[in-house]
């Protein structure tokens, strides 16, 4: 895929006169500055930034009477705790605070796209396979902390003994490519997206972009609920007790 | 009638062959390239379009005999979709590995 460094990043490249140099194996040798190379960090440190702030923002002011950030805000933090409600049995509340820092993080990156200048950080592979990585260590390890180790491994043998050599490297391939497609789909879909609102752009910058921003918006929360979701169903498979 | 299908199907084929006959510093074969990248995203879409489609259908017949089950029958709905969208995504993520 060619490399297109967002605007902020060339702005900034500028502004602070960054020396520009070839990355071997990348964008065919094109002179990039440092900022330009890894401008799906800088995005994701941006948007991580925006977030707290948001967040702080709203902790800072809270009140009996919500405001309307509030009233946002609970409304998100009610939702998260539905779906974690009706997915894990029991005192799935306590996973609520990762499971909303990541839906927020996703959330914020999606929307970045939607800034004239900026480009969505999970429109970046390494960005979405980071956090499916993240995902994927922290419902293994909170699996292994419910059951025991030797329990939680032994799950993925099955319940019948001699066909445990067969099931047990199934198992682990399946729980293996669940972290690209995890990472993959938010992945696809935003750099999709992306990319079709920038040849909308190419034709004609004025008004037309305008229906695939709106899709945008769209797509970015419902790939933010679905990223949420399949974390929260990983995380309820391994930290289920089978009774 | 299969006959008649099968011999426009070669014709179209070899259309898109001449149509490439610029002759190029290296020859490539038809099925190199970003043609393939093309064709196999339009495959996956048309896949796509039909399973979503019957996806969906199922979730509006369910919505419409029992509506007070909309809810659960959406989220269902979504992830499933989610899921079947993710194949044309692994196909355009490999598109966009081509070259």
């Amino acid at each position: 895929m060619e490399h297109h460094p967002s605007l902020l990043a060339q702005w900034l490249t500028q502004i602070l006169h960054l020396a520009r140099h070839a990355w071997p194996g990348f964008a065919h040798g094109e002179p990039l500055s440092v900022l330009e190379r890894y401008d799906h960090l800088l995005n994701a440190l941006l948007a991580a930034l925006v977030a707290m702030a948001i967040t702080a923002l709203v902790r800072k002011n809270l009140s009996r009477i919500p405001g309307p950030l509030q009233q946002i805000f609970e409304g998100v933090v009610e939702w998260l705790q539905g779906m974690i409600g009706d997915n894990i049995a029991h005192h799935g509340e306590r996973y609520l605070p990762f499971i909303g820092t990541m839906a927020l993080f996703v959330f914020f990156n999606n929307l970045f796209g939607l800034i004239p200048g900026l480009s969505p950080a999970t429109s970046n592979w390494n960005v979405t396979l980071g956090a499916a990585l993240v995902v994927f260590a922290y419902y293994n390890f909170h699996g292994m902390k419910e059951q025991g180790v030797g329990k939680y491994w032994l799950h993925f043998a099955g319940p019948i003994w001699w066909l445990m050599p067969l099931m047990f490297p199934l198992e682990i391939l399946g729980l293996l490519s669940r972290i690209l497609s995890h990472s993959l789909r938010l992945f696809g879909n935003i750099a999709g997206e992306h990319v079709v609102a920038g040849i909308f752009f190419g034709l004609m910058p004025l008004l037309l972009p305008v229906p695939m921003m709106v899709l945008g918006l769209f797509f970015g929360l419902i790939q933010t609920f679905v990223f949420t979701m399949l974390a929260v169903i990983y995380l309820s498979g391994a930290v289920s007790h089978e009774h | 009638m299969k006959k008649f299908l099968t011999t426009a199907f070669l014709f179209t084929l070899a259309a898109v062959a001449f149509a490439q006959g610029a002759p190029a510093a290296v020859q490539k074969s038809l099925f190199e390239g970003q043609f393939t990248a093309h064709i196999a995203l339009a495959i996956a879409a048309a896949g796509c379009g039909l399973a979503q489609g019957k996806a969906v259908v199922a979730a509006c017949e369910g919505v419409a005999r029992n509506p007070q089950a909309a809810g659960n029958i959406r989220t269902t709905m979504i992830i499933g979709l989610a899921l079947i969208e993710a194949l044309v995504i692994y196909v355009l993520v490999a598109a966009f590995a081509i070259k």
